[in-house]
C-alpha cells in the first residue's frame, strides 16, 4: 500500500509537489513511483536556473532495469536540486518525500493542473 | 500467444515476483529490488528458477563423435561426468548458442541450450545428424532447472542431499542431475530434474535459507563477470573468435564452422570488450559508442554494477585495452574505458 500525504499536492504522473513555504516548492516521485522504478541508482537532475514548462521532462530517474523521465509538475524555474542524490540516489526509495526530494523549483503561474492526495489515490487504484 | 509458465510460476506470484515476458516465458524479473538480491548472491546464497531452459538429450554410438562435430569442443576428449561450456555455430563460424555439454557416458550427453534457442538448435541438430548413428531427445518440457548461487551455496548441498560437488563435474541422486556450474561466477551448482520434484526441491532450498533471485539480478551477477547472454551479446552475426571466448574451441579437431574461424584468425577481426563508464550514469542495450567523434560501435549489454556503482557494458570493438571512448546517453557524451572482462 503506498503512502499519500495528505500535505501534497500531485501528479497523474507521480510527482509531488509540497507546500509553498516562501523559498519554492519542492518536487519528488511518490512512494508508488519510487516503488515501481525499485532500486533508484542514478538520478539525473537539471540544473538551478534552468525553466521548464508543466510536463516537460526535467529529470531522469534510473533503475538498474529503466530509466524513467520525470516531468515538470509546474511550470516554474529551478532555485536548488537535491545534491545528495548524487552520491545516495537510494534515498529516492528510502524517503521519497523527505530526504529523497529531487529539485526546488519556484512556480510562475498557476498551480491548477496538480490533484490532490485523494485524486491521486483514487488515481492508482 | 500466452506465455509458457515453470513449474513453479505459482510460486513466484505467491512471493510477490514482478513478473515478465522473456523469451516467451512468464518469469520473475525480481522478488524484492534486483540490489538487494545481486547482493545476496555475492554474499550468501540465492536460487533461480531457470526452467525455462531447454535439456536436449543425445545418445547413441556416434553420440560423441557427433558432438565434437557440432560444438566447437571436442567432447569425444570428455569424462564422464564432465560438463563443459561451449558453442554451437552455423557453417559461417557464427554462434548459434551457447551451452553446456553433459557427459553422462561416452554415449549418452546432454545439452543445455538458452530458452529462446531450444527449438533452434533441436532443428539444428537433426538437421546435421544424417551421417551420425545418434537419438536426439528434446525434454525441455520434462525438466525443471533452479541454480543456488553464492559463497553459502556449497552448505546447503551438504545440508539437503550430504553432497559436495566439483566445478564442471556432474552428479546423478536419484533422479536428479545436479553440476558444478552457474552463470554468476560464486561457487554454486544447478539441479535438474522431473517437474514431479521441483516444488519440493524448490521448497527445500527456500526452507534451508536460499533467497530467491530473479532475472534482473542474474543479468548484473552475469555482466559483472563479462559473462555473454545469448540473443543479446550474440544474435546469429557474431563468431566465437569476436566474442572473445576462443578458450571454448579445441582446434585440434573438425566441426561445423572451423574453416571460417581460421580465415578469421587470419584476417582479424573485432573483440567483445567490456566498457566501464567513469562518470555516473547507467549502460543500457543500444547505446552508440563514439571514439574521437565518430560512432564506431554500440553496446550488445549494458547495465550498472551494484558492486562497483559504475555503469558498464559490452561492445564490439577494434580498439585496444585501455582506450577511452564516449558513450552517448541523452545527447550527453559520457567517458567510458575500455577494459578487460571481468568487471571484478
Amino acid at each position: 500500500m503506498s503512502e499519500i500525504p495528505e500535505n501534497l499536492s500531485y501528479t497523474a504522473d507521480h510527482e509531488w509537489v509540497g507546500p509553498n513555504e516562501g523559498d519554492g516548492v519542492k518536487v519528488g516521485i511518490t512512494d508508488y513511483a519510487q516503488d515501481s522504478l525499485s532500486d533508484v541508482v542514478f538520478v539525473e537532475l537539471p540544473n538551478v536556473g534552468d525553466e521548464y514548462e508543466q510536463g516537460e521532462v526535467m529529470a531522469v530517474a534510473e533503475s538498474v532495469k529503466a530509466a524513467s523521465d520525470i516531468y515538470a509538475p509546474i511550470k516554474g524555474k529551478i532555485t536548488a536540486v537535491n545534491e545528495k542524490l548524487e552520491e545516495s540516489p537510494e534515498l529516492v526509495n528510502e524517503s521519497p518525500y523527505g530526504s529523497g526530494w529531487m529539485v526546488q523549483m519556484e512556480p510562475s503561474g498557476e498551480m491548477s493542473a496538480l490533484i490532490d492526495a485523494e485524486s491521486y489515490k483514487n488515481s492508482l487504484d | 500467444m500466452s506465455l509458457s509458465k515453470t513449474c513453479v510460476h505459482d510460486e513466484h506470484e505467491k512471493l510477490g515476483a514482478k513478473m515478465v515476458d522473456f523469451a516467451g516465458w512468464h518469469m520473475p524479473i525480481q522478488y524484492t529490488s534486483i540490489v538487494s538480491e545481486h547482493n545476496t548472491v555475492r554474499e550468501r546464497v540465492g536460487i533461480f528458477d531457470v526452467s525455462h531452459m531447454g535439456q536436449v538429450f543425445v545418445s547413441g554410438r556416434d553420440a560423441s563423435s557427433f558432438l565434437s562435430y557440432i560444438t566447437t569442443w571436442d567432447v569425444s576428449k570428455l569424462s564422464n561426468g564432465d560438463c563443459r561450456y561451449c558453442h554451437i555455430l552455423n557453417d559461417n563460424g557464427q554462434i548459434i548458442d551457447d551451452t553446456i555439454v553433459y557427459t553422462f557416458t561416452n554415449d549418452s550427453y546432454m545439452l543445455v541450450p538458452n530458452a529462446s534457442m531450444v527449438t533452434k538448435i533441436y532443428d539444428w541438430l537433426n538437421l546435421k545428424s544424417a551421417d551420425f548413428e545418434v537419438s536426439i531427445d528434446n525434454k525441455s518440457d520434462e525438466f525443471f532447472c533452479f541454480a543456488v548461487q553464492g559463497p553459502e551455496a556449497p552448505r546447503l548441498l551438504r545440508q539437503q542431499f550430504n553432497l559436495s560437488i566439483t566445478p564442471f563435474k556432474l552428479l546423478e541422486i536419484g533422479n536428479l542431475i545436479i553440476s558444478g556450474t552457474g552463470y554468476t561466477g560464486e561457487k554454486g551448482y544447478e539441479i535438474m530434474g522431473p517437474i514431479s520434484e521441483s516444488l519440493d526441491v524448490w521448497k527445500s532450498f527456500l526452507d534451508m535459507g536460499a533467497i530467491p533471485i530473479g532475472l534482473g539480478a542474474r543479468d548484473t551477477l552475469r555482466l559483472e563477470k563479462g559473462y555473454l547472454l545469448s540473443g543479446t551479446d550474440f544474435n546469429g552475426k557474431q563468431t566465437t573468435l569476436e566474442s572473445g571466448y576462443s578458450w571454448v574451441i579445441d582446434w585440434n579437431h573438425d566441426f561445423i564452422g572451423k574453416d571460417k574461424l581460421l580465415l578469421q584468425k587470419e584476417e582479424g577481426h573485432k573483440l567483445l570488450k567490456g566498457i566501464l563508464l567513469e562518470e555516473r550514469g547507467v549502460l543500457r542495450p543500444g547505446l552508440p559508442v563514439y571514439f574521437e567523434g565518430t560512432q564506431i560501435s554500440e553496446l550488445t549489454s549494458g547495465s550498472l554494477s551494484p558492486l562497483l556503482k559504475r555503469g558498464i557494458g559490452l561492445s564490439y570493438l577494434d580498439l585496444p585495452i585501455g582506450t577511452t571512448v564516449n558513450i552517448s546517453i541523452r545527447n550527453k557524451q559520457l567517458k567510458g574505458r575500455v577494459i578487460q572482462t571481468p568487471f571484478l
